[in-house]
């Protein structure tokens, strides 16, 4: 490129100069042949007027220093030859040629010859002639060493110029190319411990290879930061107890923990994609996609209990959580998830809840025992003097039997308890209210509790009687020991809706006391198993047994309370619909 | 069950109340009972919450020889021994208001020789018993129910003369 634009230059610069040169070559020529005509009319005016033929000879004859000079003549006024010179064999003289002006001079280029006619004017009156013709030898052999130089002018700059240009390649082009070079290799090779090389000379281009090279120096260290977090993710991924995965923001999963291929004895090529459906329950299966794909459409954060299938093809029942990550934009790039094994968990919450169930039925029964006791110490006192005195044995056995019967009503409500159907069945809500306080009802007095009861008598509603017994007797036994004596407990049941949004139809049940409030701070905490403010008598186990108890029927519990000072007060809130769902039957525990 | 039992009588057996339940052939006020204390009659208080296990237990001791009244509360009990001096006190524990437990302690600061027999019907009790003993009393219990011969021979067992 270089050369081509140099050689052209010189080219064109030549082309003038030659051009130019021709022009001045050609009017020099005319000025040249016209001072020797007019040097010769001079010297030809005597041999004019005298005739004298020899004489114009040997003026001609000078003309034998200009060797272009191929023929002259002098010619008379009336156009008569008078003497000629040639430079090679004399032959036949030229006619004169004629011109229609009448001119003193004049001149032409004719075919390879320059002819030029000159009058001769001696005192105002033309003598003669000079007829020259001249070969065109002059410009031919000016042009051929012209040409010679210029060939030689043109080798020799290209040659410079291409001197000149490696000499530059050499220091610009070449580290250029040599950057270039690097620049390809460390993108395709993905490796940033290259270096471009030093230009030995400190210019522009060293301070582009310089910049260069400290660029893939912050690379590399970004690089190799980068690949040593990943390479902790990665470690602290696969030494977690947890399953754990990746996935794009399609849900495709990209990548998943040791522990999971341990776990599901997979391969990566089977797990690809959606391809952890194949560890999934088939039955649970369409529930997870649907909440997986609604997360995903909606971005937000996933969390289920599911079971997944291991290695050995049990199943065990996991929490997967699952968060989106997201760029500054906000759009989410990526989803982390994990899916720990709460088996054991659940299993033993299940027994929890077996274990506080028994629990609080013997504590009941302690306190049922009381109940019966005091009666039938009356009974056997009553017996007794009915023997001793036989006189007043009706009036005894009148009050042994209405004893009796106080025993019997409280096994009666007692043996509720014990009662449980295998399949939920029609529960008349207030009966159980009622069998439930009359339990109470001593426990109220002692305490000089006033209560308030309003429930209609016909509410009913499908369900395990055993347990929403249960669920009641809890509540009131918490109401009646928060409250102080001369307290208030009141007990209302009405036909109800949910407040879920569904608007199931349903009962609530509402125990409010007017004990010294619960502290927002432990509104939550009192229904986590093993909490308890009465750490004498409680487990702490109550209201978490009575939370699952009312969620195993598809109900839901509220708790509202006041601890402002002078009206403070509780109020828990039974909602139980009138038929569970159909999955009612599903136990909390895994069925495995 | 009923509620209130401060007031309630049995019907078949006399009404008791404080200011009726002395029988009529002891002199529970004045010189007359102080001449009285340690005579033939033992006086005993029974104290139960229900009205009917109260007075049951006062006439069978009764019959038995004893000059036994009842009380319905461990409050009302204590004020009938400061004017009864009882040789022994017969008590259920749980009760509204004063426990048992609560007015055997307050009656032996009054009455110091007077025994204390507690009979119950619930397990509770057993820490009640151990709280008081920390505060240096023991007292003797009963589980109801309990058979009214036991009760006669436990009661015999507990007078001084013994």
């Amino acid at each position: 490129m270089n050369m081509l634009v140099s050689g052209g230059a010189l080219l064109l610069a030549s082309v003038a100069f030659f051009a130019f040169d021709l022009i001045t070559f050609r009017a020099n020529l005319v000025t040249n042949t016209s001072t020797q005509a007019q040097i010769i009319g001079s010297n030809a005016v005597s041999p004019l007027i005298f005739n004298d033929a020899k004489s114009a000879e040997s003026t001609l004859s000078a003309l034998r220093a200009s060797q272009h000079i191929t023929y002259a003549g002098v010619y008379t006024a009336a156009r008569g030859f008078l003497a000629g010179y040639w430079r090679d064999q004399p032959s036949q003289p030229p006619p004169l040629p004629t011109s229609e002006e009448t001119q003193h001079q004049f001149s032409y280029f004719g075919k390879g010859q320059f002819s030029l006619v000159q009058s001769i004017v001696f005192q105002g009156q033309p003598v003669g002639f000079v007829y020259i013709q001249s070969d065109l030898g002059a410009i031919n052999d000016r042009f051929r060493s012209y040409g010679i130089i210029l060939l030689i002018i043109l080798i020799a700059s290209l040659a410079a110029a291409l001197t000149l240009s490696r000499i530059s390649q050499r220091s610009v082009t070449r580290p250029i190319l040599t950057l270039a070079d690097t620049a390809r290799f460390v993108s395709r090779q993905k490796d940033y411990s290259v270096r471009a090389p030093m230009p030995r000379e400190r210019d522009e281009v060293a301070f582009l290879v310089d910049a260069f090279n400290e660029m893939l120096l912050e690379i590399e260290t970004r690089d190799s930061a980068l690949q040593e977090s990943e390479e902790q993710f990665r470690t602290l991924a696969d030494s977690i107890p947890q399953l754990a995965w990746m996935a794009n923001a399609d849900g495709d999963l990209t990548w998943y923990n040791h522990r999971w291929y341990e776990y599901t004895g997979t391969t990566p090529e089977q797990m690809a994609g959606w391809g952890w459906q194949s560890v999934q329950d088939p039955q649970i299966l369409p529930a997870v996609l649907k909440k997986w794909r609604e997360s995903l459409s909606k971005g937000e954060p996933f969390e289920m209990i599911f079971p997944l299938r291991a290695a050995d093809g049990s199943f065990r029942k996991f929490l997967t959580l699952a968060r989106p990550l997201r760029d500054h934009r906000g759009h989410v790039v990526r989803w982390f998830g994990t899916n720990t094994d709460i088996t054991e968990q659940l299993l033993a919450e299940e027994a929890l809840r077996q274990t506080e169930k028994l629990a609080a039925t013997g504590r009941l029964a302690a306190s049922i025992a009381h109940e019966i006791n005091n009666p039938l110490e009356a009974v056997t006192n009553l017996v007794y003097l009915a023997r001793k005195q036989p006189s007043k044995v009706d009036d005894y056995l009148k009050l042994a039997d209405r004893e009796l019967d106080r025993i019997a009503q409280i096994t009666k409500n007692t043996l509720g308890f014990y009662r449980d159907s295998v399949s939920p069945t029609k529960v008349n809500i207030s009966e159980v209210l009622e069998e439930v306080l009359a339990l109470y009802a001593r426990k109220l007095q002692f305490k000089k509790i006033s209560l308030h009861s309003e429930y209609g008598a016909g509410i009913e509603i499908f369900g395990y009687p055993g347990e929403i017994r249960q669920v009641f007797a809890n509540l009131i036994a918490n109401a009646i020991e928060a409250l102080p004596e001369q307290g208030s407990l009141a007990v209302r049941a009405t036909a109800a809706k949910s407040r879920n949004g569904n608007d199931q139809p349903g009962v609530r049940i509402t125990f409010l006391d007017t004990g010294s409030g619960i502290a927002p701070a432990d509104r939550r905490k009192i229904f986590e198993p093993f909490y308890t403010t009465k750490k004498d008598v409680g487990t702490g186990l109550g209201l978490w047994l009575t939370q699952s108890l009312v969620e195993k029927h598809k109900g839901s519990l509220r708790l509202r309370s006041s601890v402002k000072p002078g009206k403070t007060w509780t109020a828990f809130s039974v909602f139980l619909p009138d038929h569970p769902p159909p999955d009612y039957e599903v136990s909390p525990v895994p069925k495995l | 069950m009923n509620g209130n039992h401060q007031n309630v009588g049995v019907p078949g057996l006399p009404l008791f109340s404080v200011s009726n339940l002395v029988p009529k052939d002891i002199d529970y006020t004045g010189e007359e009972s102080d001449r009285l204390e340690g005579g033939k009659k033992p006086k005993i208080i029974v104290v139960d919450d229900e009205a009917l296990i109260a007075e049951t237990v006062v006439e069978i001791l009764n019959q038995e020889g004893f000059a036994a009244i009842s009380a319905s509360s461990g409050a009302s009990a204590i004020e009938l021994a400061k004017v009864v001096h009882p040789a022994i006190i017969l008590s259920d524990v749980i009760m509204p208001g004063l426990n048992g437990i609560e007015m055997g302690i307050k009656i032996r600061e009054i009455v110091p020789t007077c025994k204390v027999i507690l009979f119950s019907g619930q397990a509770a009790t057993v820490d009640l018993l151990e709280r008081a003993r920390k505060q240096g009393y023991r007292f003797e219990i009963l589980a109801k129910p309990i058979r009214p011969e036991h009760l006669i021979q436990v009661v015999r067992s507990s007078l001084p003369s013994h």
